[in-house]
């Protein structure tokens, strides 16, 4: 650490402040007057207090007095990192543990099937294609077509849902459906 | 609108400092000095609270009442000349801001305090647990199992206390107890992640100290080393001032005269019960003009050193191969000074090693030496170093010390292409 810095963060912040009136520095828009020629203004004729951050942030008198309000004692920021850390930890292992549970269950699950029923569990432990379609399905898509084939299409198990609407640059031709009705699907 | 203006009451001048701050440098201001041994000096935090003007970082608050207590235990075992008397209260921990200031650090405080106690429930279950496998017989009894047991005891201790901010706050400010586990562990981990092993470490592999001499370091204890201070730069006050000790920091410069008498060897070391330990010095970098290359030289050995977690300050005898003073003669590059503490293979049984005679310090092996008495660095032990060229003393050491003719080193001087030129007549 630099030692300016170690200077700043060891200074006295005082609480006592004085206000003191300055020119240009509050000139309110009065009605109907436009907010860019304020904006220009204010660019153009900058005001005259010297004590303020930089406009691009290059000189910022103020950090020090700003992390002193937002964390005022290190050691409090420590026990509280150290808390948070913790319940982080906690969440964290009775997700896991959670998770452990229950896959041990299913594998003990899975191994009494395997006693019980050898045949039922190699069936049970065929992998299921999520894209794979059934016979009975593939002849209702042949009957249907336009949006309810989309609508049967889009949403498979496992996968991301394509109902998804492309963002264009403009809003539709058509303008906003208010009486959208969403397409059957069959269960 | 108005503007914000600062009372002319006490503006640091902050000439200079423009930018942003960062919460580390308020947080956690490095201290100047290598980490506390236990009961030694409070670090720098509040030695800058002795400054009345910081204020922010709450160990100021703490320990602006510790400002006028030394914590401090010198290393001559505490017997300080003016040991100041400590105010009430100032070696406990208080809570660094008030209640309600910052809700966020209150209900971390209770979280914290709950898991402790729930923490230090499951410990108790274990303990007895352990107690209860112990009160079997010797045969029926799971070693394993109960080494197992021991070692979740073990952390299960450190766990149950290491979030507490006061034992944290302890940890920090020198005021350990080595008797508690979670103090041990703080402190080593400081040791350890703070900086200041990595400092001895770079330096050690920087000055080629792990091949040349030893093929593998690990310390596992923190090992300090304090000389006299460098000479002051005024030749009137060279024999006026009484030389302070200084710590050495890890591969620095020191003057001869700095390094004539016995450094005062302060360790940490983070087991509880006693182990035996072998101090030794050696100079890298000693010329060996008939093999055109350099060998070692013994300084210092001394062998069984009973070391443990509450001995901070052992006392070195100087009783077997005594301290001889570094002498880097002249002419050579710098040489490359190594104190070992190395753990013996018994940590109680005492070893016989012969007292190497003055002439047998020259040329001394390390690693056969390590072979023959079953030293392993690489198991642990702690280290240091630094590096000495010549100086006028050091041909004073020759003369009262070594009592032996200081040699010069030089290169060997160039055939001179013009010798018989020289020698025949010019000018008949």
């Amino acid at each position: 650490m630099s030692s300016p810095l170690l200077a700043l963060g060891k200074q006295k912040l005082s609480l006592r402040v004085a206000q003191t009136s300055v020119r240009y520095a509050g000139r309110q828009e009065t009605g109907g007057v436009d907010p860019r020629n304020e904006i220009i203004r204010r660019a153009l004729y900058p005001s005259n207090i010297r004590n303020r951050p930089s406009p691009v942030g290059t000189w910022r008198p103020d950090v020090g007095r700003r992390l002193q309000r937002a964390i005022p004692s290190a050691q409090a920021h420590e026990t509280i990192e150290r808390a948070w850390f913790l319940h982080q930890r906690h969440v964290r292992r009775a997700r896991a543990a959670e998770l452990q549970r229950k896959f041990e269950s299913v594998k003990n699950a899975m191994e009494t099937l395997r006693q019980v029923a050898p045949r039922l569990y190699v069936e049970a432990n065929k992998e299921e294609d999520p894209r794979a379609r059934s016979p009975a399905e593939f002849d209702l898509l042949k009957k249907l077509k336009g949006p309810e084939k989309k609508a049967v299409e889009a949403r498979i198990r496992g996968l991301f849902p394509r109902e998804l609407r492309i963002p264009t640059d403009t809003p539709p031709k058509n303008g906003w459906t208010y009486e959208f009705t969403p397409v059957a699907r069959p269960p | 609108m108005l503007a914000l203006r600062r009372l002319p009451r006490f503006t640091p001048r902050l000439a200079g400092v423009r930018g942003n701050a960062t919460l580390e440098a308020a947080s956690q201001p490095k201290a100047d000095t290598p980490p506390p041994a236990p009961r030694s000096s409070v670090t720098a935090q509040s030695s800058a609270a002795k400054d009345k003007q910081a204020q922010d970082a709450p160990e100021d608050a703490n320990a602006t009442a510790n400002a006028n207590a030394d914590g401090q235990q010198p290393p001559n075992g505490g017997k300080a000349r003016n040991p100041k008397p400590q105010p009430e209260g100032a070696r406990e921990w208080c809570r660094p801001i008030a209640k309600g200031v910052e809700p966020a650090y209150d209900y971390a405080l209770r979280y914290i305090l709950k898991d402790a106690k729930f923490i230090q429930r499951e410990l108790k279950a274990l303990q007895e647990a352990i107690a209860a496998e112990e009160a079997k017989a010797e045969g029926t009894r799971d070693e394993g199992a109960l080494q197992g047991m021991r070692e979740r005891a073990h952390i299960l201790t450190v766990q149950g206390e290491i979030n507490l901010p006061d034992v944290r706050w302890k940890a920090r400010n020198g005021l350990v107890d080595m008797n508690r586990a979670v103090h041990r562990h703080l402190v080593e981990q400081r040791w350890r992640e703070e900086g200041d092993l990595d400092l001895l470490m770079e330096r050690i592999y920087q000055m080629k100290v792990v091949p040349d001499m030893l093929p593998e370091l690990h310390p596992s204890l923190d090992l300090r080393i304090k000389y006299a201070e460098p000479p002051p730069k005024s030749n009137y006050l060279r024999t006026r001032v009484k030389r302070k000790l200084k710590t050495v920091e890890p591969g620095i410069f020191l003057a001869p005269e700095q390094t004539r008498r016995l450094p005062e060897i302060s360790t940490t070391v983070f087991h509880t019960e006693r182990r035996l330990y072998t101090l030794l010095m050696v100079d890298l970098d000693v010329p060996d003009p008939e093999n055109q290359s350099f060998t070692t030289y013994l300084h210092w050995l001394q062998p069984n050193i009973s070391l443990s977690a509450f001995i901070s300050s052992p006392h070195i005898l100087n009783s077997h191969t005594r301290y001889v003073p570094p002498h880097p003669q002249r002419g050579t590059p710098y040489h490359r000074y190594v104190l070992l503490l190395l753990p013996q293979a018994s940590p109680t049984k005492p070893i016989e090693i012969p007292v190497f005679e003055d002439s047998a310090r020259v040329g001394f092996n390390y690693r056969a030496f390590a072979e023959q008495y079953g030293f392993d660095a690489a198991q642990g032990g702690g280290a240091h170093m630094w590096r000495e060229t010549w100086d006028e003393t050091v041909s004073h050491i020759y003369e009262h010390t070594l009592k032996q003719e200081e040699p010069k080193y030089r290169r060997m001087p160039r055939p001179d292409p013009y010798a018989d030129l020289k020698r025949s007549k010019k000018y008949l």
